[in-house]
């Protein structure tokens, strides 16, 4: 579980300190949105596909209930026992309810955002149950007590060596040996003595099918897959703005997420699970958890349409420098940034202001949300709530009132121009990442006011 | 019961109806020669594509390419070895499965077998070889849909060359958790 009281600007100030390592994390983010460039300049049609995902999407959402219902429908049908939680305490009773009902000792999970939301390890913990996370970075981070810094790369924050040092701890490799084949190995035959044991797998969901009530999940390692497979139990847990109505809409979808994600044209397992293995039970968790508030808010309930592919995190200028341990919401980056303060405005309002407004998120976004949009909306929210750091708040105020008032505006831009070249932060803002705050602009001799009164007023 | 309440919200909360649009009516990618695109795409995903050559075997052409080999199943076989748990697959080395229908733009394969018993062997074999009639390769995912049924079967699954991560730092490891070479044969 994340921090919540972590506040952005302080938290990436730290993060700041390491330049070595923040240009790092910065760089290697970047080459994932290049590729994500490259995969979509091969495909003519793909402004139009993020246009047909955006539509299918805005359509289910005004039907949601309505989907939903086909869903559970069509699921029963197929044998699947579904459930449905208001909150995330619901959702962790109900998950561990059904592990309790069948003696479960060992349970293996492939990556669920949703769970880490509800913060169910903790809770399946303290109540004896054995918690494994599967994919590869997840486990890291799991075997570091960490949350993920990334909805898809949930390592991305940590160093090879670091990881090496970890696994010589925990899964007993050779001291100093920190290839990444060697290691991605060495977790290899280790899960798997996991998986062969477990007593029952979960699983996320990236898409519900209303029209036969399958779900899908997409992973590039195969871990969802064995964990589904081998146990006799399995365990769906979903957000209910998963659903989508037909099958042939992953057409569409499946093209756009992987290419989004990791710049790949799709991801090695794209699997469909309509019902339980032979032998086995599959139980499917729909769950709430302020999303039906969202879904209410007409400045917000874009923002479920996401599919969750981290495309607007790779591109963001912000979240690339400042690692996704900055931001106080489970989920970081822009979307992170809209869908934290949405559900509670008082403990993420920083996060409204990890943004410069660049927009690069809108334009790299499969489903075009709005992001860049909705965080300016966010930060009106946060001054109205009172969640404003306070010199923020001041600076807020004065612009107001200089705005207000040209001639003061006037006075103040001269005294600007004056002061700034002689700032002691400018004289030696040469080195990057060092400057705290905002680089200010250099400063013109003149006003644009002036300059038009000079050059154009002229008959 | 939590179910009326959360569809109650749903009701009073969702936005004006819109549309659903027509996918089919957007032009997708096309391929002159589908084959080169699977072929040159599956290179990069931990995975080979090869076409069998007259007068040879399925298991010739693999055993040409998986040389020295341990456990092998091979379900294109009639009266091939069954398993009565899922876990009994786990010391597989070489597995060879029938694809149903393969797909250029991303060199996925469409697996499902009847009566959805060997879904764990398609991910516990360290080499998986996926064996796929030339007539059902595809351009697009939505070509692919059109033929695919989940219903039949239960469970349905695209593979697309190994399994991968890159989680250390973003260097591509391939032999994540499932398959850690692959092996697509067009027949
Ligand atoms: S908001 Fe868009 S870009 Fe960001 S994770 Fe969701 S779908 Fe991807």
């Amino acid at each position: 579980m994340k921090d919540d009281s972590v506040n952005h600007a302080r938290a990436a100030r730290d993060f700041l300190q390491d330049h070595a390592h923040a240009s790092w994390h910065d760089s290697a983010i970047w080459w994932v949105r290049h590729k994500r460039d490259v995969q979509a300049a091969q495909l003519p049609e793909w402004e139009g596909l993020r246009e047909l995902a955006r539509q299918i999407k805005a359509h289910t959402l005004s039907h949601l209930d309505v989907y939903l219902q086909e869903f559970e429908a069509k699921a029963r049908a197929n044998g699947v026992m579904v459930h449905w939680a208001a909150d995330a305490a619901e959702h962790n009773r109900i998950v561990h309810g059904i592990l309790a009902a069948h003696s479960v000792k060992k349970l293996v999970k492939s990556k669920s955002m949703l769970t880490e939301e509800c913060g169910l390890n903790p809770y399946l913990e303290t109540r004896g149950i054995e918690v494994i996370d599967t994919d590869l970075g997840e486990r890291i981070v799991q075997l570091r007590h960490e949350a993920p810094s990334h909805i898809v790369m949930p390592a991305i924050h940590l160093k090879k060596e670091q990881i090496g040092e970890l696994f010589q701890r925990e899964l007993g490799t050779a001291a100093g040996n920190n290839d990444p084949t060697y290691l991605t190995h060495a977790a290899r035959t280790n899960l798997r003595e996991h998986f062969l044991s477990a007593d029952a797998g979960l699983t996320g969901v990236n898409f519900a099918i209303a029209e036969t009530g399958a779900v899908v999940v997409c992973t590039n390692e195969g871990n969802a897959d064995l964990g589904a497979a081998l146990p006799p139990l399995h365990i769906a847990s979903m957000g209910l703005e998963k659903v989508i109505p037909k099958l042939e809409h992953l057409s569409v979808f499946t093209r756009l997420l992987a290419r989004s994600a990791i710049g790949s044209p799709t991801t090695t397992y794209t699997s469909h699970f309509e019902r339980a293995r032979p032998g086995g039970e599959m139980h499917i968790v729909i769950v709430d958890n302020g999303r039906s508030d969202i879904l209410g808010r007409a400045d917000f309930y874009e923002s479920l349409r996401c599919i969750r592919c981290g495309a607007c995190m790779n591109t963001c200028p912000v979240y690339r420098r400042s690692s996704g341990f900055s931001y106080s919401y489970i989920i970081p980056g822009p979307i992170g940034s809209t869908l934290g303060p949405s559900r509670d405005i008082k403990k993420h309002a920083s996060m409204a202001f990890a943004c410069t407004t660049c927009g690069s998120c809108n334009n790299v976004c499969p489903v075009k949300i709005p992001l860049a949009d909705q965080l300016v909306a966010q930060r009106a929210r946060a001054f109205d709530a009172g969640a404003m750091a306070k010199g923020k708040k001041g600076g807020v105020l004065a612009l107001r009132t200089l705005l207000g008032h040209p001639k003061l505006f006037e006075l103040a831009g001269g005294a600007m121009r004056k002061i700034v070249p002689i700032l002691p932060e400018r004289l030696n803002s040469a080195i990057p990442y060092s400057r705290p705050g905002r680089e200010l602009p250099t400063m013109p001799a003149q006003s644009f006011k002036q300059w038009w009164q000079q050059n154009r007023k002229k008959p | 019961m939590s179910r009326d309440a959360i569809l109650a919200r749903i009701r009073t909360a969702r936005p004006p109806a819109t549309a659903l649009p027509d996918i089919h009516a957007l032009p997708f990618v096309q391929y002159d020669d589908r084959y080169a695109a699977f072929a040159g795409l599956i290179a990069n995903l931990g995975g080979q594509a090869l076409q069998l050559a007259e007068n040879q075997t399925i298991r010739q052409a693999v055993a040409a390419h998986f040389p020295a080999h341990g456990r092998l199943v091979d379900l294109t076989q009639a009266g091939h070895e069954e398993a009565d748990s899922p876990h009994a697959w786990h010391d597989v080395d070489v597995a060879i499965v029938p694809g149903q229908l393969a797909v250029a733009e991303n060199a996925a394969v469409w697996v499902s077998t009847p009566g959805n018993r060997y879904r764990s062997l398609y991910f516990l074999t360290q080499k998986l070889v996926l064996v796929v009639p030339r007539a059902q390769l595809v351009d697009t995912m939505r070509d692919a849909y059109r033929h695919i049924r989940i219903e039949e079967h239960g469970f349905g699954c695209f593979i697309s060359g190994s399994s991968r991560t890159a989680d250390i730092e973003q260097s591509l490891v391939m032999g994540a958790h499932g398959a850690m070479a692959a092996l697509v044969l067009f027949v």
